[in-house]
């Protein structure tokens, strides 16, 4: 028997094996699963009465109110220098907002970190609990309540700012801790520290330059927000934007999105050299 | 070569070398301490201090009586909310499994090593995923609203923009970082490109890019609830009514329950990453 | 009539990079186990990866069951491959599939892309991938993820997934080199019974001149890039050897 064919060769003398592919019940199990999210899919494509015929029109007629309406954006508009008083104060805003909310990151952080937290009954859920409200509850929704409670106006916008990277930096500052070398905090333990040496001289070094990524990332994050919580009343651009489209002026509202985006990638290309410089000089 | 016994070749540090090395960085240190003061204290001043209408605003007690209006639970509100949380939901769920289907070509041109043109194609895929990322969902849901009309549908879309940046970002960063190993060994046995693909580059990312919708879709759960604002349906739409109406117990039911989807989202999330990864 | 004809072969990695081979010649017939030794960057794992032009020769005929296989486009491409098996150094198995799947991913080339899909393969392959397992002696962990094997068991993996192919020559680079002397003896044991048993010759580039000695019945030396020696493995001795590995004793 000659191997020069494409069929592969059968030798003849090994006993026959059984393979299945499924195995019962875990196959059952992923399939049933994978089935009841398509249904579920195709459900809330009803029950949401997405007219999917439609959809191609709809895209094509997205291109056109694009197109017709939104080109060319009025840039004159945006070079007044009322607005870039509101741009410098959105900047402003979300510079504070970060910042007021990474200071109190820092304890909360270390307080909702299982293994750093000074009491596991009381403090941890505590601090965790506020750490999870703070960060489910949209920027938005922040500042309109904080609208509604102070009026229009920055402090409005800050506080909501405030309260959303507490939460936002928060979560990924006591996962940082919890992930940890427990060695140097025994060794800090051992010669005698109470908690806090504990924490400025066997976790922060540590933490040190993870928390440094954690602020650009929520520097990152608090400028985006910061750019629309105008629209709500809470001080910036995004006034602006509401403004322009309450009026539908299209065009301007155009330059104000253009202003938007590039502002936030400067601040992102900004974000992205800071952190090349970090990890170099590490 | 031949060394000399005993000597260094070591460049000499002197002592004096490292504490003139401490203090610049020292110096350097205190001066960015000192700008980012400057900058709060001067930030402060614009936004808070001279921006606030105080007098409006009145004392702290009456502050607090401000907010306590919103204490207090609207219990009757609730059933009118299972609807509105449910298309919440549902908008999350379309939107982000849209966003997915986008992000295949996003991903493919922000890879560099499976782009196919690399000058044209991988700027625009950067592009594409810093342009998804920079606009804020508000916004994005603002375009589409005024593109296709109130309703879930623009919900959808703005989800599914907002989310393809992300989602790509970490899919080609995954794609990136693979082992070529298998992929030669693939294409040694006769396989064409499609083969290659999902033997050798899908099985390799397939976690991480799974861990990454989810993650997404957790966020967008966060992110459906407030769209409504700007009439993109759900939740956020009854939001904005009761606070037209000055139903401040009612705004508190609404919170309470985007809370609650959210919490949804977090167990289903925990438990699909479980048997995923 | 020998199953590879190799003419003047040249390449290089990139277009402005040096020349890495500089025009090799030889023959392997149909029941050679064949082997390439050489010092490091010699040019011996470039030479086996233009075989099936993994790595695109620059000059040179390489004529492969007659046919001259340098000018070939895509889709003779992957016909010859599909006749070509390869097992490699650091085994590239694809780590979270199965020891099945890995096995039955040596029959892509002859499976349509909705069979690939949903990994449909044909029972007569798959009664196939079972029979190979069990010869090469890793039947009862065909359910386990490539990635749970030893370094052994791994390769004997990838010679299963080569010989799925049904393969007219087979590719070998470094299959040992990862792996412990004991186990490498019995890869290569391995390998010499089951390619001499299918009929199948191999070309194999490999580290350890010990094993291309008592495994192996001809030898190529490659010294940087140009062929030192060419012979059967008796005419073997220490002073050819010193000139091939010339390089390594300065």
């Amino acid at each position: 028997m000659t191997s020069q064919s494409t069929e592969p060769a059968i030798v003849e003398t090994m006993p026959q094996r059984e393979w299945s592919r499924f195995r019962y019940p875990q196959s059952v199990i992923r399939y049933g699963v994978c089935l009841s999210v398509f249904v579920f899919l195709v459900f809330s494509i009803e029950y949401l009465e997405i007219p999917l015929e439609r959809l191609l029109g709809i895209l094509g007629r997205l291109g056109l109110t694009l197109a017709n309406r939104y080109y060319p954006p009025d840039i004159e508009y945006i070079m007044d220098a009322d607005y870039m008083e509101y741009v410098v104060e959105t900047i402003q805003m979300a510079y504070l907002g970060a910042l007021f909310g990474l200071l109190a990151t820092i304890p909360l952080g270390w307080f909702a970190s299982f293994n750093m937290t000074p009491s596991r009954h009381f403090v941890y859920p505590v601090a965790r609990l506020i750490t999870m409200v703070c960060r489910a509850v949209h920027e938005m929704i922040w500042a309109i309540l904080f609208v509604t409670i102070l009026g229009f106006g920055m402090l409005a916008g800050v506080l909501a700012l405030t309260f959303f990277c507490t939460g936002f930096a928060g979560k990924l500052f006591a996962e940082e801790i919890e992930a940890i070398d427990m060695g140097p905090v025994e060794a800090i333990r051992a010669t005698g520290g109470n908690l806090f040496q504990v924490m400025v001289f066997g976790v922060f070094p540590q933490v040190r330059v993870a928390f440094t990524g954690i602020a650009i990332y929520t520097w990152d994050v608090a400028f985006r927000a910061a750019t629309v919580v105008g629209f709500f009343g809470a001080g910036g651009m995004g006034w602006y934007l509401q403004r322009n489209i309450m009026q539908i002026e299209t065009h301007r509202t155009a330059a104000i999105l253009v202003s938007i985006i590039v502002l936030v990638l400067i601040s992102e290309a900004v974000s992205a050299w800071a952190r090349d410089r970090i990890s170099k000089s590490k | 070569m031949n060394r000399p016994q005993g000597q260094s070749h070591r460049p000499e540090i002197t002592y004096e070398q490292i504490l003139q090395l401490r203090h610049r960085n020292w110096l350097v240190r205190s001066v960015i301490y000192v700008l980012m003061t400057a900058m709060m204290l001067w930030s402060v001043q614009v936004t808070i201090i001279s921006d606030t209408d105080w007098e409006r605003m009145g004392s702290i007690g009456k502050v607090m009586s401000s907010a306590a209006r919103f204490v207090g639970i609207d219990w009757a509100l609730f059933p009118n909310l299972i609807e509105p949380a449910i298309e919440t939901f549902m908008i999350a769920c379309l939107g982000t499994l849209l966003g997915v289907l986008i992000c295949i070509p996003a991903t493919w041109f922000g890879a560099h090593n499976i782009t196919p043109f690399k000058p044209v194609t991988y700027p625009i895929g950067r592009l594409l995923m810093t342009l998804s990322r920079s606009i804020h969902e508000i916004v994005w849901a603002l375009f589409f609203v005024a593109a296709v009309g109130l309703g879930a549908l623009p919900g959808i879309f703005a989800i599914a923009m907002r989310s393809v940046g992300f989602i790509a970002k970490m899919s080609a960063e995954a794609i990136e970082d693979i082992d070529v190993g298998p992929i030669e060994a693939i294409r040694a046995t006769g396989a064409n490109g499609f083969q290659v693909v999902l033997y050798g580059i899908v099985p390799q990312v397939l976690p991480q890019v799974l861990s990454v919708i989810i993650f997404e879709w957790e966020i967008n759960i966060r992110r459906s609830a407030i769209l409504g604002f700007v009439g993109a349906g759900g939740l956020g739409l009854v939001f904005f009514r009761q606070m037209n109406t000055f139903n401040y117990h009612g705004v508190t039911s609404v919170i309470i329950a985007i809370l609650g989807i959210i919490l949804v989202g977090e167990v289903v999330s925990y438990f699909t990453r479980k048997s995923v990864i | 009539m020998a199953v590879l004809v190799v003419r003047d072969l040249k390449a290089r990695y990139s277009a402005k990079g040096p020349e890495v081979l500089k025009g090799i010649s030889f023959e392997v017939s149909e029941d050679d186990f064949f082997a390439i030794i050489g010092p490091s960057g010699a040019g011996k794992s470039t030479l086996v990866r233009c075989i099936n032009r993994l790595v695109e020769p620059t000059a040179g005929e390489i004529h492969f069951n007659g046919q001259e296989i340098t000018k070939l486009g895509r889709k003779q491409l992957r016909v010859l491959r599909r006749d070509i098996g390869m097992i490699f150094q650091e085994f590239n198995l694809v780590n979270r599939m199965s020891v099945m799947d890995n096995v039955l991913s040596g029959r892509l080339g002859y499976t349509g892309n909705l069979r690939t899909l949903f990994r449909a393969f044909p029972r007569r392959d798959i009664d196939h991938a079972l029979q190979l397992l069990d010869r090469v002696g890793i039947a009862d962990q065909v359910d386990k993820r490539a990635d749970e094997l030893s370094g052994g068991q791994r390769q004997r993996v990838g010679i299963a997934r080569a010989l799925m192919q049904g393969p007219k020559l087979l590719l070998l680079d470094e299959p040992t080199s990862s792996l412990d002397p004991k186990i490498s003896r019995e890869i290569m044991r391995l390998i010499k019974e089951m390619a001499s048993e299918f009929k199948v010759p191999c070309l194999c580039n490999i580290h350890n001149v010990q094993l291309a000695m008592e495994f192996c019945n001809k030898i190529i030396g490659l010294q940087d890039g140009i062929k030192m020696f060419d012979g059967p493995t008796e005419s073997m001795n220490e002073d050819k050897l010193n000139k091939i590995y010339a390089m390594e004793v300065l």
